[in-house]
């Protein structure tokens, strides 16, 4: 019998991305399609060289169009397969994970956001936000995971897999240049021994028997003639998607019982504010944080009530209000004044969040 | 006493090779020696000891690296050699090498001109048994033997912020198994200044304890 790639449970030093290759291994992924694209090499260059000691395959193609469209196709064949991409290849990917959400195909996609637009910097940013939860010409179907840490990444990209096959929405780990080539300690496992059951990838297409003798025929379908043959399904795909949201949806809390300055972040950025929290808390001062871990679905109602309580509200995200506009739209209504501290494709530390609250007091 | 020293510090990606290279470049500036010290990582060349190439440049060593701002305009297919990397070895005075991760990274010095034929070049393996590629000692063996001919081992086992005496410990015995099996030396085994505590003048297998300060963690762009 193979051996599995990782025996119980072990503390290990790792970047971000040969994290996520781990992820995806101990994940029983079977194969990752993919193009090159700064910062997200090493999640491919790790894969590769884990791969064949694992059996699994890996497939470079001639750009992120057909990286986005093998997974397609490797998902109706029954495979357990992922792609990771940047930036410009996180764009070029949307037209094929729209196809997915069309035909309800669970991929499972990692982000490592860098600066935009365009090809900008290798480096960093939070500007991949918008594009990863509405890319396409859809409605945003799809599950959003947005990592803060490396346990993070291990922990989420493993659930990705589940969540996708699951539900079958696309489902994505959004994580960052910052946390692809950073450095920490975590804890990688065997799902397994975690009790976490995969649910099995099945062939959709290829499969066995006589269409209407032996089986069902297969129908994929991602083009519609009549416009009410279109809504029908479109309608379908919202409802099934805001059925299951609340079971999708998380978030974490801190300090929000009796908090004044209510902070909301996502991602890296969630740690700046978090370390704030505390050192504002230790100065008396009432802050609290709200993060949302899944952007889609967003965890509106959790917001709502933080928000409805808080004095103030202040939203800090290393782009131009991406986050800002999912939580405005999640909290409709409410008369919280909203403020943001927004850093486009830049950090944000500890320091400029505790002086940004201090600003609203 | 006077000896040229020339060393090149190579590894698996994140094994400390650029905190072992700056350290050693360090120490050799408080002996009085004069030290270049080479960033010659053209596998990764954005996040390097650019960053940083100032500070270390006020303590006295002379640092070859692109500075910030000076190489624009080429985004992430940036990784071009400079005049004085190429020319490294030449003139006087010690030189650390900081080389790119894996084989593709050792590869550089065939572009050093003089590197192939030094006879004062060390090459040192950085190795951290809590990288999941290299752990345990076949492997460890298989990758160290994918680099070519190599001078010694530097064991630099940790967790980084949770790093404790076990591996530290368990490291210095599965690089000093590497050692045996292929002999080659263990230099020293790496241990930052925050967990000096943790360790005495020698490990457990007795090789030396070199005490490192960390600056990457501020080599951030």
């Amino acid at each position: 019998m193979e051996q599995k790639p990782i025996q119980g449970e072990k503390k290990v030093f790792m970047t971000g991305n040969e994290t996520v290759a781990w992820a995806a291994l101990a994940a029983k992924a079977d194969i990752m399609y993919g193009y090159p694209i700064t910062p997200q090499n090493e999640i491919m260059h790790y894969w590769t060289r884990l791969a064949p000691k694992h059996n699994r395959k890996f497939l470079q193609t001639e750009d992120e169009i057909s990286a986005g469209f093998t997974t397609v196709g490797g998902v109706l064949s029954g495979k357990r397969a992922f792609t990771a991409t940047s930036g410009p290849g996180n764009v070029l990917m949307q037209d094929s994970l729209s196809m997915a959400e069309m035909m309800r195909i669970p991929i499972v996609m990692v982000v490592t956001q860098r600066g935009g637009p365009s090809t900008a910097t290798v480096i960093y940013s939070q500007q991949e936000t918008t594009l990863t939860c509405f890319g396409g010409n859809g409605e945003g179907i799809r599950v959003v995971y947005s990592t803060a840490s490396h346990q993070e990444l291990f922990d989420y990209t493993i659930k990705a897999f589940n969540t996708a096959w699951k539900y079958r929405f696309p489902t994505f780990v959004l994580g960052d240049g910052y946390q692809s080539q950073m450095r920490e300690p975590l804890k990688i496992y065997d799902p397994d021994e975690k009790g976490i059951e995969f649910v099995p990838a099945v062939a959709q297409l290829g499969v066995e028997g006589e269409a209407g003798v032996d089986r069902d025929p297969i129908h994929l379908r991602n083009t519609y003639n009549m416009e009410d043959e279109l809504y029908e399904v479109v309608r379908g795909l919202v409802d099934d998607f805001k059925a299951v949201a609340p079971e999708i949806e998380e978030y974490r809390e801190q300090d929000v019982d009796d908090c004044e300055i209510l902070v909301v972040a996502h991602g890296i950025v969630s740690r700046a504010v978090e370390g704030a929290v505390q050192q504002l808390r230790r100065e008396g001062i009432k802050a609290g944080s709200f993060r949302p871990i899944t952007l889609r679905p967003f965890p509106e109602k959790h917001l709502r009530r933080n928000a409805e309580k808080a004095r103030k509200m202040l939203i800090v995200e290393s782009a131009e209000g991406q986050l800002r506009r999912l939580a405005a739209d999640a909290i409709y209504g409410c008369q919280t004044p909203m403020e943001g501290l927004f850093r486009p494709g830049e950090s944000i530390t500890v320091e400029e969040v505790v002086q940004a609250v201090k600003g609203l007091l | 006493m006077n000896k040229r020293i020339i060393e090149a510090y190579v590894g698996e990606y994140a094994s400390g090779k650029s905190e072992n290279a700056i350290n050693r470049a360090l120490e050799l500036n408080s002996q009085g020696r004069k030290v270049r010290l080479v960033d010659l990582d053209l596998v990764n060349p954005f996040y390097t000891l650019r960053p940083i190439k100032k500070e270390l440049g006020q303590k006295g060593i002379e640092v070859v690296a692109w500075g910030r701002g000076e190489a624009t305009g080429l985004g992430e297919a940036g990784s071009l050699l400079k005049p004085e990397m190429k020319w490294a070895l030449h003139g006087g005075g010690d030189v650390v090498l900081d080389i790119g991760y894996g084989i593709e990274g050792l590869k550089v010095l065939n572009l050093i001109e003089g590197a192939a034929e030094d006879k004062f070049l060390k090459v040192y393996v950085v190795v951290n048994i809590a990288r999941p590629m290299t752990a345990a000692v076949g492997d460890i063996i298989e990758y160290v033997t994918s680099l070519g001919e190599v001078d010694g081992l530097i064991n630099n086992s940790h967790l980084g912020t949770e790093t404790d005496r076990e591996i530290i410990h368990e490291g210095a015995y599965i690089v000093s198994k590497v050692s045996q099996e292929l002999g080659v030396p263990v230099v020293a085994t790496a241990v930052a200044k925050e967990y000096a505590h943790l360790v005495g003048k020698k490990d457990p297998m007795g090789n030396p304890i070199k005490i490192i300060d960390l600056f990457m963690k501020d080599a951030y762009w």
